[in-house]
């Protein structure tokens, strides 16, 4: 569950670096930073690969 | 930057990237002794680099082609099933565990780092660092070693899918060091699989596998500047091209040379040159 919603984070994260919003950590202060929103979508797959990884499995 | 000079810096970078004895040490250092006037802060300096490692990433890619394509099956089947079942899936998620570390300390600190240290001097020093380190990580290997020939030394160690998690992680923050000019990429993180017990050789096949996202990630989100930048295209293809040829052979032999070979070597080559490198920087030989 909280990898989960960690990884939707990380989606709006990236949204906003790749839309210019967000410019924390930026080598300039102005316009998309693809690096960064890339970044994030990985971090995103990695936490929602993660929580699929802790779900409980039924077992068959 | 001339073609001879570009094609010369090709195959420096091809051939230095994967031995672990630092090719951004090389292309800060060697450029200054020659005396080659073009500047590193050049804005089509980054774009010129970027398609070297494009050439380093995409023989790195052709060399261990079907152990990718097994990665990313692997990736994919145990990320829908939530579940690790063959060599393949835990391989696949040993370097997604590995890469997280070196991708977010190369977004935030990359260009700072390397700006900071860009200097022939800084690199040279660094080269003497890498190199004790490489002997380093030799010593604390020998320390764990059983047996009296190599062959029976190395069985005793494990191959790339058997290191842990929490060591994938480790080997993969080592990468971060490499933005320091002057140590080895390669280097640090073969000696960090070898740190954790895997086999030279299978610490080397990990330490290829582990930067193919990171140098083609980094590589291709820079692939639009290229095109706007205005940059002598044809020239900087060519010598991209001989790069990856240079890194296709150099990783080749790595490989076989790994399966009985050390990283002293490399060491040693470091430390010499880069005291030989420091005594040419300062005295203007």
């Amino acid at each position: 569950m909280g990898l989960g919603v960690l990884g939707v984070v990380f989606v709006v994260i990236a949204a906003l670096y790749a839309v210019g919003v967000l410019q924390i950590l930026t080598s300039s202060d102005a316009g998309p930073h693809y690096k960064h929103a890339v970044l994030f979508a990985v971090l995103a797959v990695a936490s929602f690969v993660g929580a699929n990884f802790a779900r409980p499995k039924t077992v068959a | 930057m001339n073609l001879a000079q570009a094609l010369f810096m090709g195959l420096l970078q091809g051939a230095s990237e994967l031995f672990p004895v630092s090719s951004l040490g090389h292309a800060v250092i060697v450029p200054s002794i020659l005396h080659w006037s073009f500047k590193q802060s050049d804005p089509s300096f980054v774009p010129f680099l970027v398609l070297l490692h494009l050439g380093t990433a995409t023989a790195l890619l052709i060399l261990y082609r079907e152990q990718w394509i097994a990665i990313i099956r692997g990736f994919f089947g145990a990320a829908i099933r939530g579940q690790i079942r063959n060599d393949s899936e835990r391989l696949a998620m040993l370097l997604l565990v590995g890469t997280i570390p070196a991708a977010v300390l190369g977004v935030f600190l990359e260009s700072r780092i390397k700006s900071f240290f860009a200097s022939p001097y800084v690199a040279a020093v660094f080269l003497i660092v890498n190199g004790l380190l490489m002997l380093g990580f030799e010593l604390l290997r020998r320390r764990a070693e059983r047996g009296a020939s190599r062959a029976e030394q190395e069985s005793h160690f494990a191959e790339a899918e058997r290191i842990s998690f929490r060591a994938a992680a480790i080997v993969g923050a080592c990468q971060a060091l490499a933005f320091m000019p002057g140590i080895s990429r390669s280097g640090v993180t073969i000696g960090g699989g070898l740190v954790a017990g895997l086999r030279h050789q299978e610490a080397a096949r990990f330490s290829f596998l582990l930067a193919t996202p990171v140098i083609l990630g980094a590589g291709l989100i820079e692939v639009p500047e290229l095109l706007k930048s205005g940059i002598p295209l044809g020239e900087y293809v060519a010598a991209a091209v001989l790069s990856g040829f240079a890194a296709y052979a150099s990783a080749r032999f790595l490989l076989r040379y790994f399966r009985s070979g050390r990283l002293d070597p490399y060491g040693f080559y470091c430390v010499a040159a880069g005291l030989v490198s420091l005594a040419l920087l300062e005295f203007g030989l």
